[in-house]
């Protein structure tokens, strides 16, 4: 290695643990890179961040990462989070989730985080599969799609993450791909800075098991796919509707400044310790 | 395993060029995967796949230094030198 490292590997634990377990050509890695370089431009001291994950692939994520870092069960990220932050507000809470991890396992803590509007970051990664059991089908496989539970095309209509914690009272919601990865570090980096559950859906790609199974050919292909498939939401609004038709909209669609949870129970405290009655 | 001739490419690759420019970008050969997505993705085909299947940098002195390999580059691998990944001074390399 050059005797100058970059800056990133301040916050990698690069001696013992790289290089990771993801597949070549997964996004999951890209979206690591994303928040690390989302964390450096805040400035943010280490030791004030946690990040916690359930199970699954991109739950890995805090095993690489040199933060605070907690590794919980299935779809419980949001739940462990929520206490964390509660035992200590001042701790940066990252939730880092895979689609499976949180849209299906996790679904009813996602709706209830999203609703006590407790000041989390939820990062999801979206690959559209769950990816390390073998490319079952999660509540993301679009309609029509492939996977191996699904040999004959998937028959449910999909969940649209960001529709779904928008309306259950997000206060930033979110979406971006890896393939845009500059727009992705921008959309972080506000989603951390603002107050109150900020949701941010990445959307990446399963060439190992989506990708295989739809015949989306490698890594290069499925990035491609994401570059052609999706659109800003500042252009989308500019174009008719029919040449915005079956194409992803990426942008910040929620940033609104609602009082959050923490606050609302600290005036709870307040108020009751200063001795009104119920 | 063929590990031993690939540290010595990398050796190679962290040094000068003939005409005495050092790259401005690094590969970690150890570390890449050669899933190629820097090598597809890259504005002025600084990079190439080798028969190793690891990115490898051909024409170092194309590189525009938009760091694009290492934003999208999932196995952190690529090292552009410089503070370009830094917010301020990014140069946009053709992200449409």
């Amino acid at each position: 290695m050059p005797a100058r490292l970059p800056y990133t590997y301040k916050y990698l634990r690069s001696k013992k643990k790289f290089p990771h377990v993801w597949c070549p050509g997964c996004g999951i890695g890209i979206v690591m890179g994303s928040i690390i370089r989302a964390i450096d431009s805040l400035g943010w001291e280490l030791d004030d961040i946690l990040m916690v994950s359930g199970i699954g692939c991109t739950s890995r994520m805090p095993v690489y990462v040199d933060f605070n870092t907690l590794h919980t069960t299935h779809g419980r990220a949001l739940a462990f989070g929520t206490g964390a932050k509660m035992a200590n507000p001042k701790l940066k809470v990252l939730a880092v989730m895979g689609d499976g991890d949180s849209m299906a396992i996790g679904g009813n803590h996602i709706i209830h985080a999203a609703r006590r509007n407790i000041d989390i970051t939820a990062i999801i990664v979206n690959n559209n599969n769950y990816g390390m059991t073998g490319g079952q089908f999660s509540p993301t496989t679009p309609q029509g799609a492939k996977t191996s539970t699904t040999p004959y095309g998937m028959i449910e209509p999909d969940f649209d993450v960001c529709k779904l914690t928008e309306a259950a009272g997000a206060n930033f919601v979110a979406r971006g791909d890896v393939y845009h990865v500059v727009e992705l570090d921008g959309i972080i980096k506000s989603a951390l800075s603002s107050s109150g559950f900020s949701v941010v859906e990445a959307l990446s790609p399963c060439p190992t098991n989506f990708g295989r199974a739809n015949r989306q050919g490698d890594a290069v292909n499925m990035m491609e796919l994401l570059k052609n498939n999706t659109i800003n939401i500042a252009q989308a609004a500019k174009l008719p509707k029919d040449k915005t038709e079956g194409k992803t909209v990426r942008g910040v669609f929620v940033n609104r400044d609602e009082i959050g949870y923490i606050e609302r129970y600290q005036q709870l405290c307040d108020r009751v310790s200063s001795g009104v009655k119920k | 395993m063929s590990e031993k001739p690939i540290k010595g490419q990398a050796k190679e690759e962290h040094g000068k060029t003939k005409e005495g420019k050092k790259p401005a970008v690094h590969i970690f050969p150890e570390w890449c995967k050669g899933c190629g997505i820097c090598v597809a993705f890259c504005p002025k085909q600084v990079l190439e796949m080798g028969r190793d299947q690891k990115a490898h940098v051909v024409h170092p002195e194309k590189c525009i230094e938009c760091a694009l390999c290492a934003r999208r580059c999932p196995e952190f691998a690529v090292y552009v030198s410089g503070d370009h990944l830094k917010e301020g001074k990014k140069k946009n390399g053709g992200e449409k």
